[in-house]
Protein backbone atom coordinates (compact mmCIF):
# COMPACT_ATOMS: atom_id res chain seq x y z
CA UNK A 1 0.00 0.00 0.00
CA UNK A 2 1.03 3.71 -0.81
CA UNK A 3 3.09 4.83 2.34
CA UNK A 4 1.00 8.48 2.18
CA UNK A 5 -2.20 5.93 2.01
CA UNK A 6 -1.23 4.15 4.52
CA UNK A 7 -0.15 7.16 6.87
CA UNK A 8 -3.69 8.50 6.28
CA UNK A 9 -5.71 5.45 7.67
CA UNK A 10 -3.56 5.19 10.51
CA UNK A 11 -4.01 8.18 11.36
CA UNK A 12 -7.68 8.31 10.84
CA UNK A 13 -7.83 4.92 13.24
CA UNK A 14 -5.92 7.21 15.75
CA UNK A 15 -8.67 10.08 15.36
CA UNK A 16 -11.72 7.77 15.51
CA UNK A 17 -10.23 6.73 19.41
CA UNK A 18 -9.36 9.89 20.43
CA UNK A 19 -12.84 11.37 19.14
CA UNK A 20 -14.39 8.42 21.51
CA UNK A 21 -12.60 9.01 24.17
CA UNK A 22 -12.77 12.62 24.45
CA UNK A 23 -16.61 12.94 23.97
CA UNK A 24 -19.52 12.74 26.42
CA UNK A 25 -22.08 13.25 24.03
CA UNK A 26 -23.34 10.16 22.22
CA UNK A 27 -23.17 11.25 18.23
CA UNK A 28 -20.23 12.24 18.54
CA UNK A 29 -18.96 9.15 20.52
CA UNK A 30 -20.80 7.21 17.36
CA UNK A 31 -18.52 9.14 14.69
CA UNK A 32 -15.66 8.29 16.63
CA UNK A 33 -17.00 4.69 16.44
CA UNK A 34 -17.59 4.95 12.87
CA UNK A 35 -14.36 6.65 12.04
CA UNK A 36 -12.51 3.84 13.69
CA UNK A 37 -14.70 1.32 11.46
CA UNK A 38 -14.14 3.02 8.16
CA UNK A 39 -10.58 3.19 8.89
CA UNK A 40 -9.22 -0.07 9.50
CA UNK A 41 -11.37 -1.63 6.34
CA UNK A 42 -8.51 -0.85 4.29
CA UNK A 43 -5.91 -1.85 6.57
CA UNK A 44 -7.75 -5.32 6.68
CA UNK A 45 -8.39 -5.98 2.98
CA UNK A 46 -5.39 -4.74 1.52
CA UNK A 47 -3.81 -8.02 0.82
CA UNK A 48 -6.92 -8.96 -1.83
CA UNK A 49 -6.76 -13.01 -0.88
CA UNK A 50 -10.41 -14.29 -0.38
CA UNK A 51 -9.68 -14.82 2.88
CA UNK A 52 -9.10 -11.07 3.57
CA UNK A 53 -12.37 -9.94 1.90
CA UNK A 54 -14.08 -12.25 3.57
CA UNK A 55 -12.75 -11.60 6.63
CA UNK A 56 -13.59 -7.95 6.03
CA UNK A 57 -16.87 -7.96 4.75
CA UNK A 58 -18.09 -9.96 7.92
CA UNK A 59 -16.47 -7.43 10.44
CA UNK A 60 -17.88 -4.50 8.29
CA UNK A 61 -21.56 -6.01 9.07
CA UNK A 62 -21.60 -6.44 12.36
CA UNK A 63 -19.70 -3.40 13.52
CA UNK A 64 -22.32 -0.99 11.18
CA UNK A 65 -24.79 -3.06 12.56
CA UNK A 66 -23.87 -3.00 16.16
CA UNK A 67 -23.05 1.11 15.59
CA UNK A 68 -26.35 1.32 14.13
CA UNK A 69 -27.49 0.05 17.27
CA UNK A 70 -25.76 2.16 19.63
CA UNK A 71 -27.05 5.39 17.60
CA UNK A 72 -30.28 3.78 18.10
CA UNK A 73 -30.18 2.98 21.72
CA UNK A 74 -28.88 6.64 22.39
CA UNK A 75 -31.72 7.84 20.62
CA UNK A 76 -34.31 6.37 22.27
CA UNK A 77 -32.63 7.90 25.37
CA UNK A 78 -32.72 11.33 23.90
CA UNK A 79 -36.46 11.10 22.97
CA UNK A 80 -37.50 9.49 26.18
CA UNK A 81 -35.29 11.74 28.75
CA UNK A 82 -33.74 14.74 26.65
CA UNK A 83 -30.50 14.83 26.22
CA UNK A 84 -27.87 13.11 24.93
CA UNK A 85 -24.95 12.92 27.29
CA UNK A 86 -23.41 9.23 28.20
CA UNK A 87 -22.57 9.79 31.84
CA UNK A 88 -26.61 10.16 32.62
CA UNK A 89 -28.36 7.52 31.24
CA UNK A 90 -31.44 6.46 32.55
CA UNK A 91 -33.56 4.57 30.61
CA UNK A 92 -33.30 0.70 31.13
CA UNK A 93 -34.43 -0.11 27.82
CA UNK A 94 -31.19 2.04 26.17
CA UNK A 95 -28.89 0.84 28.72
CA UNK A 96 -29.45 -2.58 27.76
CA UNK A 97 -29.53 -1.86 23.93
CA UNK A 98 -26.16 -0.46 24.23
CA UNK A 99 -24.77 -2.83 26.37
CA UNK A 100 -25.78 -6.04 23.54
CA UNK A 101 -24.50 -3.42 21.12
CA UNK A 102 -20.84 -2.31 22.77
CA UNK A 103 -20.73 -6.51 23.26
CA UNK A 104 -21.15 -7.09 19.96
CA UNK A 105 -18.90 -4.07 19.25
CA UNK A 106 -15.91 -6.03 21.33
CA UNK A 107 -17.00 -9.57 20.30
CA UNK A 108 -18.37 -10.32 23.95
CA UNK A 109 -19.72 -13.70 24.27
CA UNK A 110 -23.14 -14.85 23.28
CA UNK A 111 -22.52 -12.01 20.14
CA UNK A 112 -18.78 -13.38 19.87
CA UNK A 113 -19.21 -15.56 16.46
CA UNK A 114 -17.59 -12.92 14.12
CA UNK A 115 -14.54 -12.55 16.07
CA UNK A 116 -12.47 -16.13 15.85
CA UNK A 117 -13.50 -16.04 11.62
CA UNK A 118 -12.45 -11.99 11.14
CA UNK A 119 -8.57 -12.62 13.52
CA UNK A 120 -8.23 -15.79 11.01
CA UNK A 121 -8.13 -14.10 7.82
CA UNK A 122 -5.91 -10.99 8.84
CA UNK A 123 -2.39 -11.06 9.23
CA UNK A 124 -0.56 -10.62 12.16
CA UNK A 125 0.22 -6.97 12.24
CA UNK A 126 -3.65 -6.56 11.52
CA UNK A 127 -4.41 -8.74 13.62
CA UNK A 128 -2.85 -6.94 16.32
CA UNK A 129 -4.41 -3.53 15.91
CA UNK A 130 -7.83 -4.99 15.57
CA UNK A 131 -7.68 -7.19 19.02
CA UNK A 132 -5.92 -4.44 20.85
CA UNK A 133 -6.45 -0.66 19.58
CA UNK A 134 -10.04 -1.04 18.24
CA UNK A 135 -11.10 -2.80 21.74
CA UNK A 136 -10.19 0.34 23.50
CA UNK A 137 -13.02 2.76 22.08
CA UNK A 138 -15.98 0.41 22.55
CA UNK A 139 -14.45 -0.41 26.27
CA UNK A 140 -14.43 3.34 27.31
CA UNK A 141 -17.93 4.36 26.27
CA UNK A 142 -18.49 0.84 28.36
CA UNK A 143 -16.66 2.79 31.30
CA UNK A 144 -18.61 6.11 31.17
CA UNK A 145 -21.51 4.61 32.02
CA UNK A 146 -20.27 2.02 34.30
CA UNK A 147 -21.94 3.04 36.89
CA UNK A 148 -25.87 3.10 35.20
CA UNK A 149 -24.81 -1.01 33.46
CA UNK A 150 -27.22 -3.27 34.89
CA UNK A 151 -25.32 -5.75 37.36
CA UNK A 152 -27.13 -9.16 36.39
CA UNK A 153 -26.29 -8.75 32.41
CA UNK A 154 -22.91 -7.87 33.02
CA UNK A 155 -22.15 -11.20 34.90
CA UNK A 156 -23.69 -13.29 32.78
CA UNK A 157 -22.22 -11.75 30.26
CA UNK A 158 -18.86 -12.19 31.89
CA UNK A 159 -19.37 -15.60 32.68
CA UNK A 160 -20.69 -16.90 29.04
CA UNK A 161 -17.54 -15.19 27.84
CA UNK A 162 -14.94 -16.62 30.17
CA UNK A 163 -17.02 -20.33 29.55
CA UNK A 164 -16.85 -19.94 25.77
CA UNK A 165 -13.35 -18.66 25.13
CA UNK A 166 -12.22 -21.20 26.99
CA UNK A 167 -14.19 -23.94 25.69
CA UNK A 168 -14.25 -22.73 22.16
CA UNK A 169 -10.18 -22.16 21.88
CA UNK A 170 -9.46 -26.11 22.90
CA UNK A 171 -10.49 -27.63 19.64
CA UNK A 172 -8.59 -25.12 17.66
CA UNK A 173 -4.92 -25.42 16.08
CA UNK A 174 -4.90 -22.16 14.73
CA UNK A 175 -3.05 -19.72 16.98
CA UNK A 176 -4.89 -16.42 15.18
CA UNK A 177 -8.08 -18.37 16.84
CA UNK A 178 -6.75 -19.45 19.66
CA UNK A 179 -5.84 -15.96 20.32
CA UNK A 180 -9.38 -14.66 19.51
CA UNK A 181 -10.81 -17.52 22.18
CA UNK A 182 -7.94 -16.15 24.42
CA UNK A 183 -9.84 -12.40 23.96
CA UNK A 184 -12.89 -13.03 24.65
CA UNK A 185 -12.19 -15.08 28.07
CA UNK A 186 -10.23 -11.71 29.12
CA UNK A 187 -13.17 -9.48 27.74
CA UNK A 188 -14.75 -11.94 30.24
CA UNK A 189 -12.85 -10.76 33.18
CA UNK A 190 -13.16 -6.98 32.20
CA UNK A 191 -16.70 -6.41 32.31
CA UNK A 192 -17.49 -8.57 34.99
CA UNK A 193 -15.48 -5.94 37.30
CA UNK A 194 -17.34 -2.89 35.25
CA UNK A 195 -19.64 -2.41 37.37
CA UNK A 196 -18.24 -2.50 40.56
CA UNK A 197 -14.73 -1.29 39.88
CA UNK A 198 -14.04 0.08 36.73
CA UNK A 199 -10.83 1.05 37.81
CA UNK A 200 -9.49 -2.44 37.94
CA UNK A 201 -11.74 -2.94 34.32
CA UNK A 202 -9.11 -0.57 32.80
CA UNK A 203 -5.90 -2.19 34.33
CA UNK A 204 -7.22 -5.58 33.40
CA UNK A 205 -7.62 -3.71 29.54
CA UNK A 206 -4.16 -2.15 30.15
CA UNK A 207 -2.38 -4.90 31.20
CA UNK A 208 -4.31 -7.25 27.72
CA UNK A 209 -2.96 -5.01 25.71
CA UNK A 210 0.43 -5.39 26.63
CA UNK A 211 0.16 -8.82 26.73
CA UNK A 212 -1.29 -9.50 23.38
CA UNK A 213 0.68 -6.87 21.58
CA UNK A 214 4.16 -8.91 23.07
CA UNK A 215 2.39 -12.31 21.62
CA UNK A 216 0.94 -10.86 18.30
CA UNK A 217 4.49 -9.51 17.26
CA UNK A 218 6.21 -12.74 18.73
CA UNK A 219 4.40 -15.00 16.59
CA UNK A 220 4.67 -12.19 13.56
CA UNK A 221 8.63 -12.24 14.58
CA UNK A 222 8.49 -16.15 13.91
CA UNK A 223 5.84 -15.80 11.32
CA UNK A 224 3.90 -18.76 12.93
CA UNK A 225 0.34 -19.21 12.65
CA UNK A 226 -0.36 -23.00 13.44
CA UNK A 227 0.52 -24.88 16.43
CA UNK A 228 3.00 -26.88 14.11
CA UNK A 229 5.29 -23.94 13.05
CA UNK A 230 5.31 -22.47 16.58
CA UNK A 231 6.60 -26.00 17.22
CA UNK A 232 9.62 -25.08 14.80
CA UNK A 233 10.55 -21.85 16.95
CA UNK A 234 12.90 -23.93 19.15
CA UNK A 235 15.01 -24.70 16.52
CA UNK A 236 15.24 -21.29 14.77
CA UNK A 237 15.89 -19.35 17.42
CA UNK A 238 15.63 -20.92 21.25
CA UNK A 239 15.66 -17.34 23.12
CA UNK A 240 12.46 -16.61 21.19
CA UNK A 241 10.78 -19.97 21.97
CA UNK A 242 11.45 -18.50 25.89
CA UNK A 243 10.09 -15.44 25.16
CA UNK A 244 6.62 -16.99 23.67
CA UNK A 245 6.84 -19.56 26.56
CA UNK A 246 6.66 -16.77 29.36
CA UNK A 247 3.91 -14.55 27.57
CA UNK A 248 1.29 -17.43 27.06
CA UNK A 249 1.83 -18.25 30.68
CA UNK A 250 1.37 -14.42 31.37
CA UNK A 251 -1.64 -14.15 29.08
CA UNK A 252 -2.99 -17.59 31.13
CA UNK A 253 -2.05 -15.85 34.70
CA UNK A 254 -0.07 -17.85 36.31
CA UNK A 255 1.47 -16.33 39.20
CA UNK A 256 4.78 -14.92 39.23
CA UNK A 257 3.65 -13.17 35.44
CA UNK A 258 1.95 -9.97 35.39
CA UNK A 259 -1.29 -11.70 33.58
CA UNK A 260 -1.89 -12.80 37.36
CA UNK A 261 -2.60 -9.44 38.57
CA UNK A 262 -5.54 -8.17 37.37
CA UNK A 263 -6.98 -11.70 38.33
CA UNK A 264 -6.08 -11.28 41.66
CA UNK A 265 -7.71 -7.74 42.00
CA UNK A 266 -10.33 -8.80 39.91
CA UNK A 267 -11.27 -12.39 42.33
CA UNK A 268 -10.35 -9.56 45.41
CA UNK A 269 -13.06 -7.04 44.51
CA UNK A 270 -15.81 -9.43 43.80
CA UNK A 271 -15.15 -11.28 47.14
CA UNK A 272 -15.56 -7.78 48.88
CA UNK A 273 -18.96 -7.62 46.96
CA UNK A 274 -20.10 -11.10 47.77
CA UNK A 275 -20.35 -12.56 44.78
CA UNK A 276 -18.62 -15.81 46.17
CA UNK A 277 -20.56 -18.02 43.39
CA UNK A 278 -19.70 -16.05 40.50
CA UNK A 279 -15.58 -15.37 41.53
CA UNK A 280 -15.57 -19.44 41.67
CA UNK A 281 -17.09 -19.61 38.66
CA UNK A 282 -14.88 -17.32 36.93
CA UNK A 283 -12.06 -19.12 38.64
CA UNK A 284 -12.94 -22.38 37.35
CA UNK A 285 -13.69 -21.29 33.52
CA UNK A 286 -10.35 -19.92 33.43
CA UNK A 287 -8.39 -23.16 33.80
CA UNK A 288 -10.32 -23.84 30.24
CA UNK A 289 -8.20 -21.48 29.00
CA UNK A 290 -5.60 -21.73 30.84
CA UNK A 291 -5.28 -25.59 28.89
CA UNK A 292 -4.56 -24.17 25.61
CA UNK A 293 -2.06 -21.98 26.97
CA UNK A 294 0.10 -24.78 28.78
CA UNK A 295 -0.84 -26.76 25.37
CA UNK A 296 0.80 -24.03 22.98
CA UNK A 297 4.13 -23.96 25.66
CA UNK A 298 4.23 -27.56 25.22
CA UNK A 299 4.79 -27.68 21.94
CA UNK A 300 6.80 -24.50 21.63
CA UNK A 301 9.54 -24.98 24.11
CA UNK A 302 9.12 -28.80 25.93
CA UNK A 303 8.73 -30.50 22.95
CA UNK A 304 12.29 -31.52 21.73
CA UNK A 305 13.62 -30.58 18.31
CA UNK A 306 11.73 -32.27 16.01
CA UNK A 307 13.29 -34.54 13.30
CA UNK A 308 10.73 -35.70 11.52
CA UNK A 309 8.13 -33.27 11.37
CA UNK A 310 4.86 -33.62 9.15
CA UNK A 311 5.47 -30.02 7.97
CA UNK A 312 7.71 -28.44 5.27
CA UNK A 313 10.25 -26.44 7.22
CA UNK A 314 10.16 -23.04 6.73
CA UNK A 315 12.63 -20.80 5.24
CA UNK A 316 15.09 -19.63 7.57
CA UNK A 317 15.19 -15.94 7.04
CA UNK A 318 16.68 -13.35 9.48
CA UNK A 319 14.66 -10.95 10.85
CA UNK A 320 15.87 -8.38 12.95
CA UNK A 321 14.35 -7.87 16.51
CA UNK A 322 11.96 -4.71 16.63
CA UNK A 323 13.19 -2.81 19.97
CA UNK A 324 9.65 -2.44 20.52
CA UNK A 325 9.59 -6.46 21.74
CA UNK A 326 12.38 -5.90 24.60
CA UNK A 327 10.19 -2.89 25.73
CA UNK A 328 7.14 -4.75 26.23
CA UNK A 329 8.39 -7.99 27.26
CA UNK A 330 9.58 -6.80 30.87
CA UNK A 331 5.61 -5.06 31.40
CA UNK A 332 4.18 -8.43 30.04
CA UNK A 333 6.25 -10.58 32.75
CA UNK A 334 7.41 -8.53 35.90
CA UNK A 335 4.70 -6.12 36.21
CA UNK A 336 3.39 -8.20 39.73
CA UNK A 337 5.84 -6.48 42.47
CA UNK A 338 3.97 -3.35 41.39
CA UNK A 339 0.55 -4.54 42.29
CA UNK A 340 0.29 -2.46 45.68
CA UNK A 341 1.65 0.89 43.73
CA UNK A 342 -0.95 0.28 41.18
CA UNK A 343 -3.71 -1.06 42.93
CA UNK A 344 -3.29 2.11 45.49
CA UNK A 345 -3.03 4.44 42.98
CA UNK A 346 -6.59 3.22 41.55
CA UNK A 347 -8.52 4.12 44.42
CA UNK B 1 -44.52 6.81 23.43
CA UNK B 2 -45.74 9.26 20.80
CA UNK B 3 -46.91 7.80 17.25
CA UNK B 4 -43.67 9.42 15.42
CA UNK B 5 -41.40 7.19 17.94
CA UNK B 6 -43.47 4.29 17.60
CA UNK B 7 -42.90 4.29 13.94
CA UNK B 8 -38.90 4.52 13.50
CA UNK B 9 -38.87 2.11 16.37
CA UNK B 10 -40.71 -0.20 14.83
CA UNK B 11 -38.87 0.82 10.76
CA UNK B 12 -35.53 0.43 12.57
CA UNK B 13 -36.19 -2.83 13.98
CA UNK B 14 -37.66 -4.47 10.86
CA UNK B 15 -35.09 -3.11 9.33
CA UNK B 16 -32.46 -5.18 11.94
CA UNK B 17 -34.59 -8.62 11.85
CA UNK B 18 -34.17 -8.08 8.00
CA UNK B 19 -30.50 -7.71 8.47
CA UNK B 20 -30.40 -10.85 10.92
CA UNK B 21 -32.80 -12.74 9.89
CA UNK B 22 -32.95 -12.78 6.16
CA UNK B 23 -29.26 -14.16 5.10
CA UNK B 24 -29.63 -14.76 1.36
CA UNK B 25 -27.41 -12.09 -0.47
CA UNK B 26 -25.32 -9.06 0.82
CA UNK B 27 -26.97 -6.48 -1.47
CA UNK B 28 -30.16 -7.06 0.77
CA UNK B 29 -28.21 -6.80 3.54
CA UNK B 30 -26.52 -3.75 2.70
CA UNK B 31 -30.04 -2.42 1.77
CA UNK B 32 -30.87 -2.84 5.30
CA UNK B 33 -28.26 -1.16 6.79
CA UNK B 34 -28.80 1.38 4.62
CA UNK B 35 -32.96 1.35 5.74
CA UNK B 36 -31.67 1.56 9.49
CA UNK B 37 -29.63 4.57 8.91
CA UNK B 38 -32.07 6.35 7.10
CA UNK B 39 -34.28 5.75 10.40
CA UNK B 40 -31.89 7.20 11.80
CA UNK B 41 -31.56 9.84 9.92
CA UNK B 42 -35.69 10.69 10.09
CA UNK B 43 -35.97 10.09 13.60
CA UNK B 44 -32.63 12.74 14.55
CA UNK B 45 -34.70 15.45 12.47
CA UNK B 46 -37.65 14.90 13.94
CA UNK B 47 -36.00 15.14 17.60
CA UNK B 48 -34.38 18.12 16.48
CA UNK B 49 -37.62 19.80 14.99
CA UNK B 50 -39.33 18.21 18.03
CA UNK B 51 -37.57 20.37 20.70
CA UNK B 52 -37.38 23.08 18.24
CA UNK B 53 -33.74 22.88 19.04
CA UNK B 54 -31.49 24.64 16.01
CA UNK B 55 -28.53 23.89 17.76
CA UNK B 56 -28.89 20.24 16.64
CA UNK B 57 -30.19 21.12 13.16
CA UNK B 58 -26.85 20.53 11.87
CA UNK B 59 -26.33 16.69 13.18
CA UNK B 60 -28.89 15.16 10.92
CA UNK B 61 -26.69 16.05 8.10
CA UNK B 62 -23.38 14.11 9.49
CA UNK B 63 -25.28 11.52 10.32
CA UNK B 64 -25.77 11.27 6.76
CA UNK B 65 -22.42 12.05 5.86
CA UNK B 66 -21.64 9.17 7.94
CA UNK B 67 -23.88 6.22 6.60
CA UNK B 68 -23.15 7.67 2.75
CA UNK B 69 -19.82 6.66 4.06
CA UNK B 70 -20.77 3.49 5.25
CA UNK B 71 -22.25 2.81 2.00
CA UNK B 72 -19.87 3.48 -0.01
CA UNK B 73 -17.53 1.40 1.94
CA UNK B 74 -20.20 -1.10 1.84
CA UNK B 75 -20.67 -1.71 -1.91
CA UNK B 76 -16.49 -1.66 -2.34
CA UNK B 77 -17.12 -4.34 0.07
CA UNK B 78 -19.45 -5.84 -2.18
CA UNK B 79 -17.84 -5.73 -5.81
CA UNK B 80 -14.67 -7.14 -3.80
CA UNK B 81 -16.45 -9.77 -2.66
CA UNK B 82 -18.04 -10.30 -6.23
CA UNK B 83 -14.68 -10.61 -7.42
CA UNK B 84 -13.00 -12.82 -4.92
CA UNK B 85 -16.04 -15.10 -4.22
CA UNK B 86 -17.75 -15.39 -7.76
CA UNK B 87 -21.43 -13.89 -6.59
CA UNK B 88 -22.77 -12.10 -3.53
CA UNK B 89 -24.38 -14.50 -1.51
CA UNK B 90 -24.15 -14.73 2.15
CA UNK B 91 -23.54 -18.64 1.73
CA UNK B 92 -20.02 -18.50 0.15
CA UNK B 93 -18.71 -16.30 2.71
CA UNK B 94 -17.23 -19.44 4.56
CA UNK B 95 -13.77 -19.96 3.88
CA UNK B 96 -12.78 -19.20 7.44
CA UNK B 97 -15.41 -21.72 9.16
CA UNK B 98 -13.46 -24.45 11.21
Amino acid sequence: MNPLTLSIFIMSLGLGTTITFSSSHWLLAWMGLEINTLAITPLMIKQQHPRAVEATTKYFLTQAAASALLLFASMTNAWMTGQWSILEMENMTAITLITLALALKLGVAPMHFWLPEVLQGLDLKTGLILSTWQKLAPFIILIQMAPALNPNIMISLAIISTLIGGWGGLNQTQLRKILAYSSIAHLGWMIIILHYSPNIAMLNLVLYLVITSTIFLLFNLTNSTTINSISMTTTKNPIISILIMMTLLSLGGLPPLTGFMPKWLILQELAYQELFLVATIMAMTTLLSLFFYLRLTYSTTLTMTPNSMNMMSSWLTKKNLKPIIPLLFPLTTMLLPLTPMLYFSLQ
Amino acid sequence: MTPMHFTFTSAFILSLLGLTIHRTSLLSALLCLEGMMLTLYIALTLWSVENSSSAYLMSPLILLAFSACEACTGLSLLIATTRTHGNNHLQNLNLLQC
